[in-house]
């Protein structure tokens, strides 16, 4: 269909003299093409953002936790990270930051820092690891979606959808997907969910660390322009913030549009587990499955019986507003 | 001079004395018996991890196996990439990390809530296993003399006196059963092709401290996890259905029982006390010599007969005391009282079953073993009839 029209439009140009620019749709790539594109623009957009500062300035960063108090960091305009002001300090520091609060605003430990500023550091052990708790969520999340994209034969297209905002204590991460309509009647087994979560549990033992960066919106419609939802995400995020920037965060090959900061590396998560598929209602582009998973930082190691408790409970449907169950109060002060 | 012979175990030992890094202490012995014990097709792999090296160089424990206890399998599976299959010694994990205990990172409010659901659990567990004759019982056979049945294990309570009609004073032990559950049947293929095993569990215990491969037989037969375990020998005829609740009235009182425990460790002893030899005079000019063995051989053998009797840890083993009479049995606590003294010491769990010995023979005990929810409503206490009842009227006038 497409190379009809392509054609005709070719013909009619032929026939005008004028060149006629293609308005369809782009032709379906392969899932390893599109991979391979959405990071050629990725790394061409970093460095980009990069050459911005072609020489090195120095900002002052002050630091203002409890461990070492009155620190001031000298560091690299747009090339240091809360990383490397961490680095400064200890490894207990570098191992058990989990974020930083530059100007008390929540930011992820690579990201480049752009101004002087204060920083502190937030741990899992902290008296209110709320942020914390959500970033973790949010990666979970990221590397269900990351594993579902790859887990599927070619011939099966997945569409990932978004993740919703699930708060910590609901006891379960989710990412919603759309398969393929031959999938529709599957009903994901118990030895589904074990690959899903030994390909998972691959890519935490890889150790990879998540890049951020801050894209505009167009730049981000053409990485993502072959999943619509992901455009229609964009562009409510580009409307919703002043300058009509973006997020993406990028782990190994996996780029996503996401909304928040996320913990460094993949190798802070230690018991992960996909537990559940559920179905939410269908849509009239295709069924919405959501996929929910369960997972604790090494900071925090579950016992066997306990994880076993935590799985049984991250069964249950979550929704947006959390679902209310015996396990909260556990749950919740758990993550404290 | 070739050193003598030792086992494996101790030849690992003193590897572990003579580690070559002496100054990180035990940590470092850890990280030396992980070092050496990679195979050698994983060695280059091992070599090439950065963050191991670096590991070692700090001298940090590397995970040993007692890690894995609370890790779910594909974690483990994930961080053992690298390694053999044999080698639980060689898991590397790149964190720094350490064994915790259950409750490390749980607030009080989850400690005291995970108790509290554990033993509600348990109460659940145990009520759901109350009436086996209800839940699809294997086929009940009747009582045919030479065929075994299943035993018990019990609580050791304490001691004391009672008195027959006779008047004579005896001792007797009490032994409480508290939650016994058949927990697997093994039928006698996989045995020895002439008697079926049968396990039983006595005690309920906490799950926190037992690792996932043991809790697996529980949930099998939907009972909680219990202190012991024991196996006893069963006849074809006898066997029961795992989850099956055993209570003290599988015994009669009149019959013959064997109990076996550990007895009581006394440690490294001497030999007048671990085998009763005589000594030596206290005076009479001994120098230094009043509690030793003594010769140890003749001149004509010229050595040490193995297995010579000489000091060395006492106690701590299995023993079983044999043909000891039941005198009275307790339904409302589930305690049995037996004749005499049984090894161990005062809440110690002890097996208990029907006497081997030819002299004492039963005679149509509960078959296969004692249900509650039968026909049968025993009375609270039922005694031998040479017990002698304080109730009793003493003088009776006519």
């Amino acid at each position: 269909m497409a190379a009809r029209w392509a054609l005709c439009g070719l013909a009619a140009a032929r026939a005008t003299g004028c060149r006629f620019v293609s308005m369809m749709p782009v032709s379906p790539l392969s899932s390893a093409e599109i991979i391979q594109m959405r990071n050629e623009l990725f790394n061409k957009e970093k460095e980009r953002q990069l050459a911005l500062y072609p020489r090195i300035e120095k900002i002052e960063v002050k630091y203002v936790g409890k461990s070492h108090p009155g620190t001031l960091f000298v560091m690299n305009k747009g090339l240091s990270t809360p990383y490397n002001c961490a680095m400064h300090l200890s490894e207990w520091h570098c191992k058990k930051s989990v974020l930083a609060l530059v100007d008390g605003e929540v930011w992820d430990m690579y990201r480049p820092l752009t101004k002087s500023c204060e920083i502190q550091f937030l741990t899992f052990k902290d008296e209110n690891p709320e942020e914390v708790n959500k970033a973790y969520w949010r990666s979970c999340a990221m590397i269900m979606a990351c594993v579902l994209k790859q887990a599927f034969k070619d011939e099966y297209s997945v569409s990932l959808v978004r993740a919703p905002e699930v708060p910590v204590i609901s006891g379960a991460f989710c990412y919603d997907v759309v398969l393929d309509s031959a999938l529709d009647d599957w009903k994901p087994a118990e030895n589904a969910f074990n690959s899903l979560t030994k390909e998972a549990c691959k890519l935490i033992y890889k150790d990879l660390p998540f890049e951020i960066l801050d894209v505009e919106a167009k730049v981000a419609l053409e990485m993502f322009r072959h999943n619509r939802y992901k455009m229609e995400i964009i562009e409510q995020k580009a409307s919703q913030s002043p300058e009509g920037i973006v997020k993406l965060h990028r782990f190994g090959d996996f780029v996503d549009v996401t909304e928040g900061p996320h913990i460094p590396r993949t190798s802070f998560c230690f018991q992960y587990q996909v537990t559940a598929a559920h179905n939410l209602q269908a849509s009239q582009s295709g069924l919405i499955r959501r996929f929910q998973g369960v997972s604790l930082p090494i900071h925090l190691k579950a016992h066997h019986v306990i994880w076993r408790r935590l799985l049984e409970r991250s069964r249950r449907l979550v929704t947006e507003e959390g679902s209310l169950g015996a396990k909260d109060v556990n749950e919740e002060a758990k993550m404290q | 001079m070739r050193s003598r012979a030792r086992s494996p175990a101790r030849r690992m030992r003193s590897r572990e004395r003579n580690c070559r890094r002496p100054e990180l202490g035990w940590r470092g012995r850890a990280d030396c018996i992980a070092a050496r014990i990679v195979p050698a097709r994983n060695r280059r792999a091992v070599a090439a991890m950065a963050g191991w090296v670096a590991l070692r160089l700090l001298g940090r424990e590397v995970a040993a196996a007692r890690l894995l206890a609370g890790v779910p399998g594909q974690a483990a599976a994930a961080a053992a990439v690298v390694t053999g299959r044999r080698g639980q010694w060689c898991f590397l994990v790149r964190h720094i990390n350490s064994t915790t205990w259950w409750n490390e990172h749980l607030s009080k409010e989850n400690v005291e809530f995970l108790k509290k659901i554990t033993s509600e659990e348990y109460k659940a567990q145990t009520a759901s296993k109350l009436c086996p004759l209800k839940d699809e019982p294997w086929p009940l056979h009747p009582w045919v003399p030479g065929s075994k049945r299943v035993g018990l294990i019990g609580l050791k309570l304490g001691m004391m006196p009672l008195w027959t009609k006779t008047g004579e004073r005896h001792v007797v032990t009490l032994l409480q059963v508290q939650d016994c559950h058949v927990i697997k049947y093994q039928p006698m293929e996989e045995t020895n092709g002439k008697t079926a095993l049968l396990l039983v569990g006595g005690k309920n215990a906490s799950p926190f401290y037992r690792s996932e491969s043991r809790h697996k037989v529980y949930e099998e037969a939907g009972v909680p996890p219990k202190q012991k375990i024991s196996t006893f020998k069963v006849s074809a005829n006898a066997i029961i259905k795992p989850g099956t609740p055993l209570y003290a009235a599988h015994f009669q009182p009149g019959q013959f029982v064997d109990v076996t425990a550990k007895t009581i460790g006394k440690g490294f002893q001497g030999v007048m006390k671990r085998w009763g030899f005589k000594g030596q005079p206290a005076t009479h000019g001994q120098t230094k010599t009043h509690r030793r063995p003594g010769a140890t051989g003749t001149c004509k053998v010229s050595r040490v007969f193995p297995g010579k009797k000489m000091p060395g840890r006492m106690g701590n083993i299995y023993r079983t005391a044999l043909g000891l009479k039941v005198w009275r049995i307790n339904t409302k606590h589930n305690i049995i009282f037996v004749n005499g003294s049984v090894p161990g010491h005062r809440n110690c769990l002890v097996k208990i079953r029907d006497s081997n010995l030819p002299a004492h023979c039963l005679e149509n005990p509960p078959f296969p073993t004692f249900f509650a929810d039968g026909e049968e409503q025993l009375p609270e206490d039922l005694y031998d009839e040479d017990v002698f009842q304080f109730t009793d009227t003493s003088v009776m006038y006519t």
